[in-house]
């Protein structure tokens, strides 16, 4: 049955409210996009028509939370072909009896992101394939972001029932498989994650990541800060392997949308700049683990690769005084204009986008034109388009599969519309494809960077403000809602707030895209072999910070 | 077979050329940047004890103490408890606590990490680079801080 | 070129220290205690080699080929890194699993460290360097580098570690399926020097090949067959579990394989072993491909020891710029393609061989 409401095309909040009809209960409108309130026994039945007739096939984000009279699941839905058009569907469940149909079976993603729902705010849903806890361990006692919970209470579990996810040897008598915990301490799990796999000898049939080690309440913690200056530290945090002001930009993107604060344009122009600097830094990390994940050592490649990821480092303690924990943007702009004396900075960084064609021919050389490498990573962790939708797969992972998503031209912001570069795809839908993607990643970045330079050579000298006129204390509407995202190194971070008055957010949920690449890990690395399953691991480049917030 | 002769002349280029990028750290100090963010230090002539590093710390590392009549007593700072974000920096009216471009610190235990006013007073400034000083350029930048009331207590 | 070899020369090195010190005037027990005498010098030769290349040779080569300084605090160039590694080492604490096999968990640091050591006694190193050169030496030292794989699937399976299992399969599996290639093409040069004697085979090499501008190329059969070193080589590598081919250990993979749940004194000799194996490849390579201790100026044992070095250096530069090959890729390389690659080099050395022994063969 087609509508012509095929991908892509504009939908009309009219065309969605005829859609939906009558299980809309009632409009609620969100600063990015309209919301529509459904009934919790029929979230499957609405969010397919959305998929299939209004082509919102991206499921990008789940919150949930706990208002004084009610549970509320939103869905954030928004459509591969063009991220500007969404639409939320807001899902209340009573107090007493938290329970909301699944849309996993509509949604792939929805499977984990349901799962942290219930874990942290305690929605049940109903046709869930596996509720079970996903960050915090099986034997914690009560939902933490509830309104109910008592933060004092400490968690008493006694030693016996203390539960050891390593513990259990799965003995198996029957069966020809064998049961191998891989993490949380093993070389290539990139942080602490456990993954349970099953194995057939080398050849994997089961995986199951099991995350939340590292855990940090990172969204309560920004719940209690204030939007003006409390909250910037923190994103820097999520994804820590110097991604930072891609984070930073997340949150500043959220909520100026969210207070309707301008950023004074050569202040966009200088956190483009930065934010693809670092773009360039986290690509490089990526590039150096994968490689250390399939070459075996602490070899050349990832040397290589943190060396001039060192070069960019030293741009950015130029820039924002800091190597990694950046803290550079404000609401409405940078902490900082450009270091004096400007030329020499100018300089610095010129020299280093020179450098680099030089650097990517030896990357070339040594990785991607190399025999064993292609042997190793072509037609290995394959993941088919259709399917990262389904898993709500964004950046570089997305991209290598030939999923042509890139929030910074299809979603504009900052400088980007005025700059010169092209998103790059590759058709491969394997762990090659996404290196590729990362590389040629770089070059479009140090493309974007040598714009912004020349801009901001020319930039008049009276005209450099750096900073919008925000207020000292920052309280927006109550009541008020916004997601709004941004292409972070890993691909889309998105950013849940509510505001209630106060000036701390009431909700405040992140969207980590870590957290939707790792669960195709069971997709891509299920017929394979270990190795393969440890490269697959490294091409997704997840960050466990971010995972697990 | 000709990209892993490609590979292994890469790596074999870069050990004959003999550089490194690696340096020998406490021989040789590294160059930090003007603006780095390192230990604090604070200034009690300059303090008006107006108590606003203490509010905007994300991380309540910064822990005032008051007498009945708003003389300053006590001024700590947990050191191994900050995040380097430069709020209290930024939002000082007199400077009165500045980070310095050190780095250079130790302790053995958390509560060699609490400092007090007399031990951030003596923190020393790495390579004799004055913060204040040199950053100087960017000051109007960052005391340009929005409208709305200055709540000085 | 001419170096004076001990090239059919049975004076070896016992036999030298029994008429030195005299105790050959002792009969039986003297020449016993002359060959331990021997024994222990070369044996302390070599651990001295691995005890020079584990903690700083490694760790300085692996620096220059990604741009560090590596190890220079502790002595000259940080050479002393080697004692204070060693103390660090022997001082740790030893943790045995619960389940582990005692006697395997125990014997299997032993088989793999003291099989490398064996195979050193037949090799001849020059300046008369050689403990024993018996006519089947170059079987007994393929043979007793074999042992080696025991000692891995031991330790293997008896650390009581799934990762070790995996490494253990692992390693027997790589073994068997580059052996076969390794001896085949070893055999090549048997097709060429007529004999099993190493010290024969070194003597064969000494031979000129040709002469250009009055330099005189000696017929090392490196030389004379490219094909069969290159071969080897890549088989050597694989047997003795280095880059591309460190399947059994692959740290990002298996954690470490079969040496995960060892610790202190038997890691130490793990470690070792997996040194004095290379250096035993080293060495084989050097006297059946290289000429032995051939080589102008400096004495034998100088150059044999800088053709171990070389073929050292040479597996640290392959660990710096290649990757590792999927176990499955390793086996089919080694079943598919080196043992059929191997069989083709055998049938064209014999053919080479005809070709110059008999030239009225072919009219």
């Amino acid at each position: 049955m087609s509508t012509g409401l095929e991908n892509g095309l504009e939908v009309s909040e009219d065309d969605l409210e005829t859609l939906i009809g009558d299980r809309a209960l009632d409009r609620e409108d969100h600063v990015n996009a309209p919301g529509f309130v459904v009934r919790p026994d029929q979230v499957q039945e609405v969010l397919t028509d959305l998929r299939d007739e209004a082509g919102f096939d991206h499921l990008s984000c789940l919150t949930a939370q706990q208002y004084e009279n009610r549970y509320e699941s939103i869905y954030h839905l928004k459509k591969y072909a063009d991220p500007t058009q969404e639409v939320s569907v807001v899902v209340p469940t009573a107090v007493d009896e938290p329970v909301s149909q699944s849309a996993a079976p509509v949604f792939r993603t929805a499977d984990w992101h349901e799962r942290e729902a219930y874990d942290l705010v305690g929605i049940e849903y109903d046709d869930h394939p596996d509720l079970r806890r996903i960050l915090l361990p099986d034997t914690w006692q009560g939902h933490p972001l509830s309104l109910e919970y008592d933060q004092e209470q400490p968690q008493v579990v006694t030693l016996s029932e203390h539960e050891n996810p390593v513990q259990p040897d799965h003995h198996d008598t029957e069966s020809d498989t064998m049961f191998l915990n891989i993490g949380p301490h093993h070389p290539a799990t990139h942080g602490v994650l456990h993954v349970k796999a099953v194995l057939d000898g080398e050849t994997v049939v089961d995986v199951d990541p099991d995350i939340g080690y590292l855990h940090r309440c990172e969204e309560q913690m920004c719940q209690s800060g204030t939007y003006r200056h409390q909250i910037m530290p923190y994103p820097d945090r999520w994804d820590y392997v110097s991604a930072g002001l891609l984070n930073e930009w997340a949150y500043a993107r959220a909520a100026e949308d969210l207070a309707d604060i301008e950023v004074p344009e050569y202040a966009q122009v200088i956190r483009t700049m930065s934010a693809e600097l670092c773009r360039i830094a986290a690509h490089m990390l990526a590039l150096g683990t994968f490689a250390l994940d399939v070459f075996g050592d602490f070899t050349a490649v990832f040397q290589y690769a943190f060396r001039d990821r060192e070069v960019v480092q030293d741009i950015l303690e130029d820039l924002t005084g800091q190597r990694l924990m950046f803290n550079y943007f404000r609401l409405g702009g940078v902490a900082w204009d450009l270091p004096e004396p400007r030329e020499e900075f100018f300089e610095k960084t010129r020299e280093f986008l020179d450098d680099l064609p030089a650097k990517a021919e030896e990357y070339h050389n040594l990785i991607t034109a190399n025999e064993i490498f292609q042997v190793r990573c072509v037609d290995t962790g394959i993941l088919e388009p259709e399917v990262a939708k389904q898993y709500g797969c964004t950046g570089p992972v997305a991209r290598g599969s030939g999923v042509d998503y890139d929030l910074r031209r299809d979603d504009p912001y900052g400088y980007y519309p005025e700059l010169e570069w092209n998103v790059v795809t590759e058709d491969g839908m394997d762990n090659y494809s996404r290196v590729l993607v990362r590389m040629q990643e770089v070059k479009e970045s140090a493309k974007i960077i040598e714009q912004c330079i020349d801009v901001l050579e020319e930039w008049p000298e009276d005209d450099r403000e750096i900073q919008a006129n925000v207020p000292r204390t920052l309280k927006p509407d109550a009541d008020t809602e916004v997601y709004r995202a941004v292409e972070a190194a890993k691909g889309e971070l998105g950013i849940y707030m509510r505001a209630d008055g106060t000036d701390t957010p009431a909700r405040f949920k992140i969207r980590s895209p870590c957290f939707h690449n790792l669960s195709t890990l069971a997709e891509m690395a299920q017929g394979e072999y270990i190795p393969d399953l440890i490269a697959s691991l490294g091409s997704l480049d997840i960050v466990l910070g971010e995972v697990d917030r | 077979m000709i990209g892993l002769l490609k590979s292994m002349a890469t790596t074999m280029k870069h050990a004959l050329d003999g550089s490194t990028f690696t340096v020998e750290y406490p021989d040789e100090a590294p160059n930090v940047s003007p603006r780095f963010r390192g230990v604090h230090k604070f200034s009690q002539e300059r303090c008006i004890w107006c108590r606003q590093c203490e509010k905007v710390c994300p991380n309540d590392t910064i822990q005032i103490v008051m007498d009945d009549k708003r003389n300053g007593e006590q001024y700590n700072l947990h050191i191994g408890q900050c995040i380097y974000c430069r709020l209290c920096e930024e939002v000082c009216p007199t400077e009165a606590i500045v980070l310095t471009q050190n780095f250079e610190f130790t302790g053995d235990t958390k509560a060699d990490l609490v400092y007090n006013k007399e031990q951030l007073r003596s923190v020393p400034w790495y390579k004799d680079i004055d913060p204040v000083e040199s950053r100087e350029p960017d000051r109007s930048a960052w005391l340009g801080d929005g409208d709305g009331e200055v709540d000085y207590q | 070129m001419e170096v004076p070899l001990e090239a059919g020369d049975t004076y070896l090195l016992p036999e030298r220290i029994s008429d030195l010190t005299g105790l050959g005037g002792f009969g039986m027990a003297g020449e016993l205690l002359a060959a331990f005498i021997a024994a222990f010098i070369v044996g302390n030769l070599m651990l001295a080699m691995t005890g020079v290349a584990g903690p700083w040779a490694k760790r300085k080569i692996t620096a220059a080929f990604t741009d560090r300084i590596a190890v220079n605090r502790v002595g000259p160039w940080g050479l002393f890194i080697i004692v204070a590694d060693a103390v660090r080492l022997l001082a740790k604490e030893m943790i045995i699993p619960e389940n582990a096999d005692r006697p395997a968990y125990d014997l299997a640091p032993i088989v793999v460290a003291g099989s490398a050591m064996l195979g050193f006694a037949v090799i001849p190193m020059g300046s008369g360097v050689q403990l024993a050169d018996p006519e089947v030496g170059l079987v007994y030292v393929f043979a007793v580098a074999g042992i080696a794989s025991i000692g891995l699937v031991m330790a293997g399976y008896a650390s009581a570690n799934k990762y070790s299992l995996l490494g253990g399969l692992r390693a027997i599996a790589q073994n068997i399926a580059y052996e076969i290639p390794l001896v085949v093409t070893g055999m090549s040069v048997v097709l060429f020097a007529g004999t099993l004697q190493l010290s024969e085979i070194v003597a064969a090499q000494s031979e000129p090949l040709f002469t250009i501008a009055g330099v005189t190329i000696p017929a090392w059969y490196a030389l004379v067959n490219p094909f069969a070193f290159v071969l080897f080589l890549a088989a050597n590598f694989a047997e003795v579990g280095r880059n591309p081919f460190d399947t059994p250990e692959a740290p990002t993979e298996i954690v470490a394989g079969y040496q995960t749940e060892y610790s202190s004194v038997y890691f130490v000799l793990i470690y070792l072993g997996e040194f004095l194996h290379i250096f035993l490849g080293g060495a084989i390579i050097a006297t059946i491909f290289l000429g032995g201790p051939a080589g102008p100026v400096l004495p034998g044992i100088v150059w044999f020891i800088i053709k171990i070095w070389a073929v050292f250096l040479l597996t640290q530069w392959l660990r710096s710029a290649l990757p590792r090959v999927r176990i499955d890729q390793l086996i089919e390389i080694g079943w598919k393609g080196m043992l059929v690659l191997s069989f083709a080099n055998l049938v064209l050395t014999a053919v080479i061989v005809a070709l110059i022994e008999s030239p009225g063969l072919w009219g």
